[in-house]
């Protein structure tokens, strides 16, 4: 047992296990971060489908298709329109029938009148009961405890719906939402021969049981069913939870390399106290066997209990942080894959086999002679297999980590590249210093001969210096740009009020309304009910081709039309070219009119293309547009977004309405009722609770985000210090021979400034050609755009001044080191 | 008949004592003698004897707990550290048993070196000059890795006395050294120093090393217990010419 203490007992093996520490600290809090943020992926996205798998349909599914989900959680859930009836009132509406199990995920917010405060509930409506959106209450002026007749069937409202679990934030239906028990469903008589329904059948089961049980189902799909699963959902790719878990990935990448680099610079110092044992024992006729267990044998199994302690320490953090705010962080840790365990307790491992066990094992390369020589040998130099070992670790530990290596792939190249390169390129640089140095003051041809000539200390120490510059310059940028990227998109004042169904003549009370509650009203986007008819010519019906009858509910349905002239903010244009753009090429007879610009996703689904002409039917008849550009829409944004947008005035002879969302300070409810008292035929949706928990998880994510940068910063300061350790000893015995020989102590702080200054400013001077050459293609992959510049570029000078400060901070020691110490090596 | 003369280095009744985990240790005690210039003064004793402490204060390279150094008649132990570095700089000049020289500089700026330090003008004709009296005018530009022990050691004279010391520091000279080499270091010293006029203390584990200088300081425990200081008058020229004449025979 005394053997697995005794490395302990020296300070670069105590250096190389903080570095371990560390490492595993920084590798499993990453590890279990993004154990955490799938998790939640998961969980958001099976809340937003329903469940982990959707079966949807136009009518019951097969006796054999529930048969084959019979031991799983299952819920029913049937969609229909239909229209309520109150006194003369009439008002169509979404309804939807659930059963006892609904809902599968998440819970329903409700309130118990029109203004209250919600609460959450979680399960439907019991039978004989209805809820009803704000709109239905508004529109019918009607109340909670009022009895509605939905088809045969008489219900008494029990509570307004403010949010269903899996409501969609779309904005395609506009009517107004009702839920009731499906055990009413029979007796109100609405599901007649004929009834358009979509039924879905919503499945909660484990990731494997939803695999098998997909393939199952697909195999005996019926031509009007679909099915879905978490895998496929398209949330996974959009919003700060994407971008946050490219972000995760990368900083494994960059915690990687740079604890690896602290990893190699401790144990070199290590390998070269080990030396001369390593040759005593050679002399004694000691084997490269012998050698090899005695002096690495214990060193493995000395560093594991770093590993553990940095590994424990890691999942604690992540499990306090995340934990914060949300109860079920620990849970998720312990819920992790046994494939996650093990990779955190790998990682580390695989680090020091790459980083530290080559540079050990030039210790069994010792010459006996080794022990005659006082100076350090070309064997104890690096070898391209030590070269090889420490380039490819990180890829392999990006790869086991992230499975993202072609996202990364850029990146990951070029950092590879410039880490080969750099001593290329800085080594003229220092070595031209040395030169010119001959007409410098003495202390700095002093201080540049210690770094040019000791090219086996300084050159790892700048590679690694340069590398820790740019990862924090690089995670500086691009942690700041993601912050701001997610406020610019959720800002504290994002509209958390949508109102439809505003006429010419209703603006004046509106803008009034918006001026004396100093609501933040977002632009009016004129609206159109129309539906698409035909595709260049031929009925919608026949030119949707089999495969995308999936998209029926699409066609079936009125679509918002509208037209602008800008593009809206929270758009962007895929292909194609915005409206009323020309190219120079362009003829200058190019039309301007009959413009339309359609949303990616739809035009997916619609096998819609640029070119297309389409028709549009209207309550005031055709409408013919050609299709001009493909939009990629950002559904998170809380703006009014728009399927197809019309160009300018296209939409003049029809019958418009407008459109808008506002941001309303919070107060009480009264002030939507005077509204809605002055205005009582538009419709006012409250998307607070969803933007809440937008806000949310934009919070969480620059919770994580910050964390990971704090991370870094840790993993960057650590090969900083390792590096300037790794010196000291040397650095204290010039200092020692200078003030034998009479150098003064102003002198020899002289040198030292120009020393760390010489060192950290060639390093700054990398960073800043490497982190500008990188921004480029990491500003592409996580913000779609090229090199933008910051003040994050100037961050390398100001890290050469603190590694500078810093140097000298850890060099007290060396500096006052007594020249005594000269008189006594020899005895020590 | 030689003059009486000036004392160089006056150590007056020096203790020496540390701190150590059972109490307060003490490393040197009444040490006490005078030193002139173009003097040799051998420190003797086994290890752990407090030679290397003597040598240590003598040098200015720590300060007694108790007693006075004086350097040229001013009180050289009650100097700051860096007045203390200073003074070393203009009067002292060291030879270490592992040489010392700065591994990433070669020959002649190791050379260069203490008389940079010292602010000398022409730093390097001074250094090739030394480096030329000790043999080594082909390894001018090689570094000390190339070189070997004895090469080395030549190289730290050249460094010792290119600054003209006029009291010089030898620890364990030969300490690193076969005999041959050690032998040849040794006659270069003293005829180096005969020409320097230097002051020599010299701290070393062989008596017969020894018995070239004047003086004998035997210690023990940190205390002296056999000084031998030979009649000042005869001025040591007999024991020079013994040593020469002893190298020619062998």
């Amino acid at each position: 047992m005394s053997k697995l203490f005794r490395p302990w007992r020296d300070h670069s093996f105590q250096l190389l296990a903080l570095a371990l520490a560390i490492a595993a600290f920084a590798l499993s809090a990453v590890i279990f971060l993004r154990a955490e943020l799938e998790h939640r992926f998961s969980v958001s996205t099976a809340e937003a489908l329903g469940g982990d798998l959707v079966l949807a349909s136009s009518r019951t599914p097969e006796p054999e298709q529930l048969a084959q989900l019979a031991e799983l959680r299952v819920s029913q859930i049937i969609d229909f329109s239909t229209v309520l009836v109150h006194d003369d009132t009439l008002l169509l509406v979404s309804a939807r029938a659930v059963d006892k199990n609904y809902p599968l995920y998440g819970k329903i917010q409700l309130a118990d009148n029109r203004f209250a405060d919600e609460y959450t509930q979680e399960h439907g409506p019991a039978p004989g009961e209805l809820w009803v959106a704000d709109q239905v209450i508004d529109r019918l002026k009607i109340s909670v405890g009022t009895a509605l007749t939905v088809g045969n069937k008489s219900l008494k409202i029990s509570a307004i719906i403010r949010q269903l679990p899996d409501q969609n934030a779309g904005f395609y239906s506009m009517n107004p939402r009702i839920v009731l028990n499906s055990a009413d469903l029979a007796a109100t008589g609405v599901m007649g021969p004929g009834t358009r329904i979509r039924q879905q059948t919503v499945v909660a089961a484990e990731h494997s049981s939803i695999a098998r049980i997909s393939l199952e189902l697909d195999l005996n799909l019926r031509p009007d069913q679909t099915l879905e699963t978490v895998d496929d959902a398209a949330l996974r790719s959009m919003g700060p939870l994407r971008q946050l878990s490219l972000w995760a990935n990368l900083a494994v990448l960059l915690i990687s390399l740079l604890c690896g680099a602290a990893i190699y610079l401790a144990t070199s110092q290590r390998v070269r106290r080990r030396a001369k044992l390593a040759g005593l024992l050679r002399s004694f006729g000691a084997s490269r066997y012998q050698v090899m267990t005695r002096l690495l044998g214990w060193e493995f199994l000395a560093v594991l209990p770093a590993v553990i302690v940095g590994g424990a320490l890691g999942i604690g953090l992540i499990s306090g942080a995340m934990g914060s705010g949300n109860s079920n962080a620990a849970t998720t840790i312990i819920a992790a894959t046994p494939f996650e365990w093990l990779t955190a307790l790998l990682a580390p491992l695989l680090l020091w086999l790459a980083f530290a066990l080559p540079r050990l094992s030039a210790l069994v390369r010792v010459p006996a002679i080794e022990v005659l020589r006082q100076r350090e040998q070309g064997s104890l130099l690096s070898t391209n297999i030590e070269l090889l070992a420490a380039l490819s670790a990180p890829v392999l530990l990006a790869g086991l980590l992230t499975d993202s290596l072609g996202e990364l792939g850029k990146v990951l190249g070029l950092i590879a590249a410039l880490g080969v390169l750099l001593p290329a390129l800085l080594w003229p640089l220092i070595k031209g210093l040395d030169l010119a140095s001959a007409r410098l003051s003495l202390p700095a041809r002093l201080a540049i001969r210690r770094l040019s000539r000791r090219p086996a200390l300084t050159l790892p120490l700048l590679v690694s210096l340069t590398l820790a510059m740019t990862v924090l310059t690089l995670a500086g940028q691009t942690g700041s740009e993601l912050l701001k990227d997610w406020r610019t998109r959720l800002p504290s004042q994002a509209p958390n009020h949508f109102v439809l169904n505003l006429f010419d003549r209703d603006m004046p009370v509106f803008e009034q309304w918006l001026k004396q509650h100093e609501a933040l009203a977002q632009p009016l986007y004129p609206v159109v009910r129309g539906r698409l008819s035909t595709i260049n010519g031929v009925p919608v019906r026949e030119a949707v081709t089999k495969e995308k009858k999936s998209s029926q509910r699409h066609l079936n349905r009125d679509l918002i039309l509208t037209e602008a002239s800008t593009l809206p903010a929270s758009n962007q244009i895929n292909s194609g070219q915005w409206h009323g753009i020309t190219t120079v090429n362009a003829s200058p007879t190019k039309p301007t009119q009959h413009e339309v610009s359609v949303e990616q996703e739809i035009a997916n689904r619609l096998g819609l293309k640029l070119g297309d002409k389409l028709e549009f039917v209207t309550s005031r008849g055709m409408l013919s547009t050609t299709i001009t550009s493909l939009r990629e829409v950002d559904w998170n944004s809380f703006e009014p977004n728009f399927y197809f947008i019309f160009a300018s005035n296209e939409l003049a002879n029809e019958d418009i309405t407008w459109i808008t969302s506002f941001w309303l300070p919070d107060g009480d409810g009264a002030r939507l009722a005077e509204l809605l008292h002055e205005l009582p035929h538009i419709t006012l949706l409250d998307v607070k609770t969803l933007l809440d928990k937008a806000q949310d998880i934009i919070a969480q994510a620059s919770q994580a985000s910050a964390l990971l940068g704090a991370l870094l910063m840790f993993s960057a300061l650590l090969v900083l210090a390792a590096g300037l350790l790794g010196g000291q000893q040397q650095r204290g015995r010039d200092n020692a021979l200078l003030r034998a020989l009479g150098g003064q102590q102003q002198l020899i702080k002289r040198i030292l400034w120009i020393e760390f200054l010489c060192l950290s400013g060639s390093a700054a001077l990398g960073a800043t050609i490497i982190s500008l050459l990188a921004l480029y293609p990491l500003n592409e992959r996580l913000f779609q755009q090229g090199l933008s510049l910051s003040p994050w570029q100037a961050l390398p000078l100001v890290l050469a001044l603190i590694v500078t400060f810093c140097g000298l901070l850890a060099s007290r020691k060396a500096l006052q080191q007594p020249a005594l110490s000269l008189l006594r090596s020899h005895s020590s | 008949m030689p003059q009486q003369a000036t004392p160089l280095l006056e150590v007056s009744n020096i203790a020496k004592q540390v701190q150590g985990p059972e109490g307060e240790l003490t490393l040197l005690e009444g040490i006490d003698f005078t030193l002139s210039r173009g003097e040799s003064l051998a420190i003797t004793g086994p290890s752990g004897s407090g030679k290397t402490t003597l040598l240590g204060l003598l040098a200015g390279l720590d300060t007694p707990t108790k007693g006075e150094i004086r350097l040229n008649s001013s009180a050289f132990s009650a100097l700051s550290e860096d007045q203390r570095a200073s003074q070393r700089g203009a009067t002292c000049a060291f030879v270490f048993q592992e040489f010392h020289l700065v591994a990433d500089m070669n020959v002649l700026e190791n050379v260069m070196l203490p008389l940079e330090l010292a602010g000398r003008e022409k730093p390097a004709a001074i250094a090739k000059d030394w480096i030329e009296r000790v043999g080594l005018s082909h390894r001018i530009r090689h570094f000390p890795a190339t070189l070997s022990g004895g090469e080395q050691q030549r190289v730290a004279l050249a460094r010792a006395f290119a600054v003209q010391p006029r009291l010089l520091f030898a620890d364990e000279p030969t300490g690193s050294l076969d005999h041959a080499n050690g032998k040849r270091i040794i006659d270069l010293l003293f005829e180096l120093n005969e020409h320097s006029g230097a002051a020599l203390v010299l701290v070393t584990h062989d008596p017969q090393l020894a018995s070239l200088c004047q003086h004998h300081l035997e210690l023990h425990e940190g205390k002296i217990i056999n000084k031998t200081f030979a009649d000042k008058n005869l001025q040591d020229k007999s024991v020079i010419e013994k040593h020469i004449q002893k190298s020619s025979n062998t």
